[in-house]
């Protein structure tokens, strides 16, 4: 902890840590500076002028987003002058912004708008024509309108600093100043909106809010990001039970206000053309549109018979329902189906990680250990594409407390510009070239390990055994894909692990065994997508598919039906470092139901009585005493990432327009 | 007991002043309305049905700010905005209403949404036959408060 400086503001006695700047130290007061290019976690600038404060002994005002709290220092920032010079920056500020409130879609939630009005003139002295210069298109997602920007450089330093991309930059000179995109006229960036979330004014907008509505008139639901593991919060807007947008400015949630393109913007495939709305049974070789109580009934019938003559079940569960629908699913299949054959699609090897811990719950990292430990060592991950809000946090560990990273990748990747040292490895040797990095290892206070599908099985005990070696605290993370990867795990949705990694009593057959399976009855696939790259070898197998869309798995089903995605139901998932989030329901499609309801439905007309989801339970045994699998049990079934840049995301960014959109699409890993 | 000849005078002299202001009326213009026969006539400040004006170049003066919406004591106008292209341009900002309705079941003929509107485009007309049997009739869209165009010359 560092020393304490006491200083007087406004007459208010206040004491911060050494070096806090004033505007911070007059916000512990309840004190109000008003400010535009000064932000929180990013570089200092200067750039506004708006922060202006009276200090005593100081011959001119000062910029308090600059100055650091001293001893003994005075300031006042409701002198007639301070009062004077925010009129005159405000006057100076409005010269050339446009009257577009009324269209502006920053309208109603605009700083220069609520700081003209708590500290404006009213009226401007400059009757000279304003100069216009017309709006400009920089990508499939950002519009940047020159007339409207203030100069305060927020997206230049969040684009650089923040993302690491260095995207944009200030141009020319005087009233002609504007930002410009990398590429002269287009952007080729990570398209995550950063920019135009942290823009103070209208300046930056998205093609995807863009004259649609108001902030006021929006419902603004608070839920988790259906896309990759890293469980970010984000915040909808929804009109007239449309997603209209999705932001998290509020910094609720795990990840303060960043979110990449696909939290943002990836949310188009809720109303896209193609969402399957009516369950559709097979007729005469065609799907056709039947009711939910035939389809159901159907469905019921088959299974049941199947069941009664002793026939052969395969379940295959998703990374994107909740634990709760997959907690009832593994029931379902193991009680009421009477199969152990269930499993899913893994991406990363966590059984092994939790067998090699021994019960050890202290090096399993949380988020905030990203942001927080000394040290860290990323193994087999393109981070910034594969895991954007992991890669946001260390990025801002090393900015602002510099911490090393150590890279172990097959090509270049964004980390390579900030690690310490930076190894290239073959696939599949990237183990043993994590451990030519021993040395500088060991000298580091702790550290922190992140490893991707490349480090699975007995090499996951060889990693945490190098770890242990190293006589540091060591925490690790496990990268798995999407939203509920970890959960599928943690709810047992894996043939021979029951929920919280309890052994099952009777092993059924991992995916690829079910797949391979000429004598299978019936598959039951919920919310995956396993013949994308693969045959189903029991032809006459009776297919049921819950789904979205019409994949190719859905194609080949005998009954689809509809389900509602993550931003329309209730629930838990879990996150890639284990933390368990709810989702809050934003819209409705008419039609579909969420898959819990239908596997209610489903075993309320076979007559079976599963209980209510046990997660809870679960999840507070595995609190008390973290479960040790046992070291067989991962080689049950393949881990293998499906490698989704920022710009894809399995079967919903083959739906998302705004994905398939941007120039960067589909991009790739380790450019 | 009879009537003393100043009663009798008295009497006429009423009867003849009230006779007057008869006469003098019925020789007046009527100020009595024949609606329905006739359309009624308004004070020019009367607040009914709205309008929604077009500017001198026939493009619609509303840019679907949302702030008649947000004014709205009782809440009952519902929008839909939408960008202008360079293809199809309704109104003379970026934005237009792509769906402009009032539900004439609530509005309370306030005013607040005339007040709030920054380009004056929304404004009271003299419509006021807003009743019917079914209360669905009553949700006014945009076609039908929007000043028609001009015939093309
Ligand atoms: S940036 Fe703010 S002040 Fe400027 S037009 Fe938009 S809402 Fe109004
Ligand atoms: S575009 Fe926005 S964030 Fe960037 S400098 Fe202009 S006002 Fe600031
Ligand atoms: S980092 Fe992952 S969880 Fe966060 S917004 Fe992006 S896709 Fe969603
Ligand atoms: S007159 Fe009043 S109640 Fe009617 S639409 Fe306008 S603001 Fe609403
Ligand atoms: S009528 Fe006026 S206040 Fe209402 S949306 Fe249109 S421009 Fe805005
Ligand atoms: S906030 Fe201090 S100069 Fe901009």
């Amino acid at each position: 902890m560092s020393k304490l400086v006491r200083l007087e503001i406004d007459g208010k006695p206040v004491e911060v840590p050494a070096g806090t700047l004033v505007i911070n130290a007059a916000k512990t007061v309840g004190i109000e500076i008003p400010a535009f290019c000064y932000y929180d976690g990013l570089t200092l600038q200067g750039a506004c002028r708006m922060c202006l404060v009276e200090v005593e002994k100081s011959p001119k005002l000062v910029t308090a987003c600059t100055l650091a709290a001293a001893e003994g220092m005075v300031v006042r920032t409701q002198t007639p002058q301070v009062v004077q010079a925010r009129k005159a920056m405000l006057e100076f500020l409005l010269t050339n912004h446009p009257l577009d409130c009324p269209v502006c879609d920053k309208g109603g939630e605009c700083e220069l708008q609520d700081l003209t009005f708590r500290y404006g003139l009213g009226e401007s002295r400059f009757l000279e024509t304003k100069v216009h210069v017309p709006e400009k298109q920089w990508s499939a997602v950002v519009y940047y309108d020159a007339p409207r920007c203030i100069l305060c450089y927020r997206c230049v330093r969040i684009c650089k600093e923040g993302m690491g991309v260095s995207a944009l930059a200030v141009v020319s000179r005087a009233v002609d100043s504007e930002i410009a995109p990398n590429m002269g006229d287009h952007l080729y960036c990570d398209e995550c909106g950063m920019c135009i979330d942290i823009c103070p004014v209208g300046a930056l907008t998205s093609q995807d809010y863009r004259y649609q509505t108001r902030p006021w008139e929006m419902k603004h639901v608070g839920t988790i990001c259906t896309h990759c593991a890293d469980g970010c919060t984000t915040t909808l807007g929804v009109y007239n039970n449309r997603v209209i947008r999705g932001n998290n400015h509020d910094r609720t949630g795990l990840n303060g206000e960043f979110l990449c393109v696909k939290g943002r913007y990836a949310h188009d495939f809720i109303a896209h053309s193609e969402r399957l709305k009516c369950p559709l049974m097979r007729v005469d070789g065609k799907l056709v549109e039947v009711s939910w109580s035939q389809a159901l009934a159907e469905v019921a019938a088959r299974f049941g018979g199947i069941r009664s003559r002793g026939g052969k079940f395969g379940v295959i569960g998703s990374t994107r329902t909740t634990n709760e629908e997959n907690w009832y699913l593994q029931k379902f299949a193991r009680e009421g189906l009477g199969t152990g054959n269930i499993d899913h699609h893994r991406s990363g090897d966590v059984i092994s990680l939790l067998s090699a811990l021994k019960g050890r719950a202290d090096a399993l990292a949380a988020t905030s250990d990203l942001y927080e430990r000394k040290a860290a060592l990323v193994i087999g991950s393109d981070l910034a594409q594969q895991h954007p809000l992991v890669a946001f946090q260390l990025r801002a560990n090393w900015r602002h407390h510099e911490s090393h990273i150590y890279t172990v990748t097959r090509g270049p990747v964004r980390e390579d510009a900030y690690s310490r040292l930076r190894v290239r490895a073959e696939a599949g040797r990237e183990l043993a070239a994590a451990k030519s990095l021993r040395q500088a290892l060991q000298a580091e206070p702790e550290l922190l390990i992140l490893f991707g599908d490349c480090v699975r099985g007995a090499a996951v005990h060889e990693l945490v055994e190098f770890g242990d070696s190293l006589g540091i605290p060591v925490r690790y993370i496990c990268l798995v894909d999407y939203v509920n990867s970890r959960g599928a795990m943690d709810m047992g949705l894996t043939p021979g692990l029951l929920p919280g990694y309890q052994p099952a009593a009777a092993p059924g057959l991992d995916l690829a065994g079910m797949l391979a399976a000429a004598d299978l009855d019936a598959l039951w696939v919920v919310g995956a997508n396993p013949l994308k790259n693969a045959a189903l070898a029991a032809e006459r197998a009776f297919v049921v598919v819950q789904d979205l869309f019409l994949t190719e798995t859905a194609a080949r089903a005998d009954i689809v039906l509809p389900a509602a995605c993550a931003y329309e139901k209730t629930g838990t998932v879990t996150n890639v470092c284990g933390e368990v989030q709810r989702l809050s329901r934003a819209v409705t499609t008419m039609g579909a139901k969420p898959d819990l309801e239908i596997f209610r439905s489903l075993a309320a007309r076979m007559g079976l009585d599963l209980g209510e989801p046990e997660t809870d339970r679960v999840y507070a045994e595995m609190r008390r005493q973290l479960p040790v699998p046992a070291a067989g049990e991962a080689a049950r079934g393949v881990v293998a990432s499906a490698g989704d840049t920022l710009f894809t995301s399995g079967t919903l960014g083959r739906y998302c327009g705004v994905l398939r959109n941007v120039r960067e699409a589909p991009g790739g890993l380790y450019q | 007991m009879p009537a003393s000849a100043s009663d009798v005078l008295k009497s006429a002299a009423a009867i003849a002043k009230g006779m007057g202001i008869t006469f003098k009326e019925l020789m007046s213009p009527t100020i009595t309305e024949n609606y329905p026969d006739e359309p009624p006539k308004f004070q020019e400040r009367y607040r009914g049905v709205h309008v929604l004006q077009r500017d001198e170049n026939g493009l619609e003066k509303c840019v679907a700010c949302f702030l008649c919406a947000a004014a709205c004591p009782s809440n009952c106008i519902y929008i839909e905005a939408a960008d202008n292209t360079d293809a199809v341009r309704f109104s003379g900002a970026e934005r237009y209403a792509k769906v402009y309705n009032i539900d004439y079941n609530r509005c309370i003929f306030c005013g607040y949404c005339v007040e709030a509107c920054p380009t004056d485009a929304i404004t009271h007309g003299h419509g006021f036959e807003v009743a019917g049997y079914n209360t669905s009739t009553l949700i006014y869209r945009k076609e039908q408060m929007l000043v028609p165009l001009p015939p093309k010359p």
